[in-house]
């Protein structure tokens, strides 16, 4: 299966850089999916998770606040003003979880959006 | 000959000098350090955003008309140009803040040369008083955000620019910063502000051979809002690139002038022990030569 390069940069750094299969964004018009071949694109980002399936099969999530995203054939790269790496790799899981939650708190946007993004990072936990 | 007493006091100062040297360049090690951490986050994300933005200038323009837009749109010949250039608030570091000047210089001369009136936009203390010295009127100056860059500050700044420019008042802006290349190099960088040149950028990267979809689709929201994102961060990055860089000149500025120093009170002690050595070659003859008398 095909795969393409995933970007995930903030002003702190870059948050994740490696290939992805599928990428799900949280557009400001709604949620939407990225699949490789994807025709250009840019978009608004709300405040949300974008969820990566690796091209490895892992699924990785970021919480993030608002940004940008472009998107073309093979590569998407999200500008974004914070984002949380939300892993367990390091068995940090919770503390990654309440990072995430603050960002997304503190994010400039509606409260429902909001509260949606916060529960969606609440049921990683049990996918882990 | 100066006298025993002056050649010491004289030591005792440089010695004095050079502590304040030595003590400046510690501050400036340890803030470099920080500074430069900071530079290099802010990096890449100052490298990506621009990146996006020209390849959305670079869509646009093989989908439409680029002057359409006014953030891409190309003017011949600018008739006000605005030049916003950082410096440092403090001295003593060197040749940092005369460098920045001289491009400033430089660039006027040649943008009024061609005929277009040049606005300055100072940030800094430093420069602000150069051209204050010299009688050469400034549009906007700050001071204290070059010396602790805040992001809300930076984008405050640019926005007089970006209104000034949407209003028409002004067809080109630059922005001119002394930045950090390491810890003992710094370089001159210009940007070209705005317009947004599709063509400056290089044709390497490869565009993708689909039209750009904008989503929210009433483009102009869009393309707003990340083109003052994209404006904002890079006189941001500015701010944090001459920090970084001001730091690094200072300090390697400081270390010359404390082996400077150093030498100087070498030299100084030699002179010292001579004129010491002279005193009392001088006595001991008037003695002997008194006692020689006396016989």
């Amino acid at each position: 299966m095909k795969s393409m390069k995933l970007e995930i940069v903030t002003p702190n750094g870059l948050i994740y850089d490696g290939e992805a299969k599928m990428v799900t964004l949280p557009g400001k018009e709604g949620e939407f999916g990225v699949l490789p071949e994807h025709a250009s694109l840019v978009s608004l980002l709300d405040a949300g998770v974008i969820t990566v399936e690796t091209s490895a099969g892992k699924e990785i999530m970021v919480a993030i606040n608002q940004g940008y995203v472009k998107v073309d054939e093979g590569k998407v790269s999200c500008i974004v003003d914070g984002a949380v790496l939300i892993s367990d790799e390091d068995g940090q899981l919770a503390e990654r979880m309440s990072e995430a939650k603050e960002l997304l708190k503190k994010a400039q946007t509606s409260d429902m959006v909001i509260a949606t993004a916060v529960s969606k990072v609440e049921s990683i936990k049990k996918s882990y | 000959m100066a006298s025993l007493k002056d050649i010491k006091r004289k030591i005792k100062s440089v010695k004095g000098t050079q502590k304040t040297t030595h003590a400046m360049k510690l501050v400036s090690s340890a803030k470099l350090k920080r500074a430069e951490e900071l530079a290099k986050r802010s990096k890449v994300y100052a490298q990506k955003i621009t990146e996006m933005i020209q390849e959305i200038a670079q869509q646009i323009a093989k989908y439409g008309n680029v002057n359409n837009n006014i953030y891409f749109k190309t003017i011949e010949n600018p008739s006000v140009v605005d030049i916003v250039f950082v410096t440092a608030d403090k001295g003593l570091c060197g040749g940092f803040n005369s460098q920045t000047i001289k491009e400033v210089n430089r660039l006027k001369d040649e943008w009024e040369a061609k005929g277009a009136t040049v606005r300055l936009r100072a940030i800094g203390k430093k420069g602000i008083a150069y051209y204050r010295f010299n009688q050469i009127e400034m549009l906007d100056e700050i001071d204290g955000l070059s010396a602790s860059p805040s992001y809300e500050e930076a984008s405050k700044f640019i926005k007089a620019c970006v209104d000034d420019y949407i209003a028409g008042k002004t067809e080109k802006v630059i922005v001119i910063h002394n930045g950090y290349v390491n810890m003992i190099t710094q370089e001159i960088r210009v940007d070209n502000l705005m317009p947004v040149d599709p063509i400056a950028i290089s044709n390497e990267a490869e565009l993708s051979p689909s039209e750009l979809e904008l989503e929210p689709d009433d483009d102009d929201t869009l393309l707003e809002a990340l083109v003052h994102k994209y404006l904002e961060y890079i006189m941001f990055y500015a701010l944090i690139d001459s920090l970084a860089g001001e730091h690094g000149a200072r300090m390697q500025a400081m270390d010359a002038a404390t082996t400077n120093a150093k030498e100087m009170v070498k030299s100084l002690s030699v002179k010292y022990n001579k004129a010491r050595q002279e005193a009392i070659t001088t006595e001991l003859i008037e003695i002997i030569s008194g006692v020689e008398s006396l016989k």
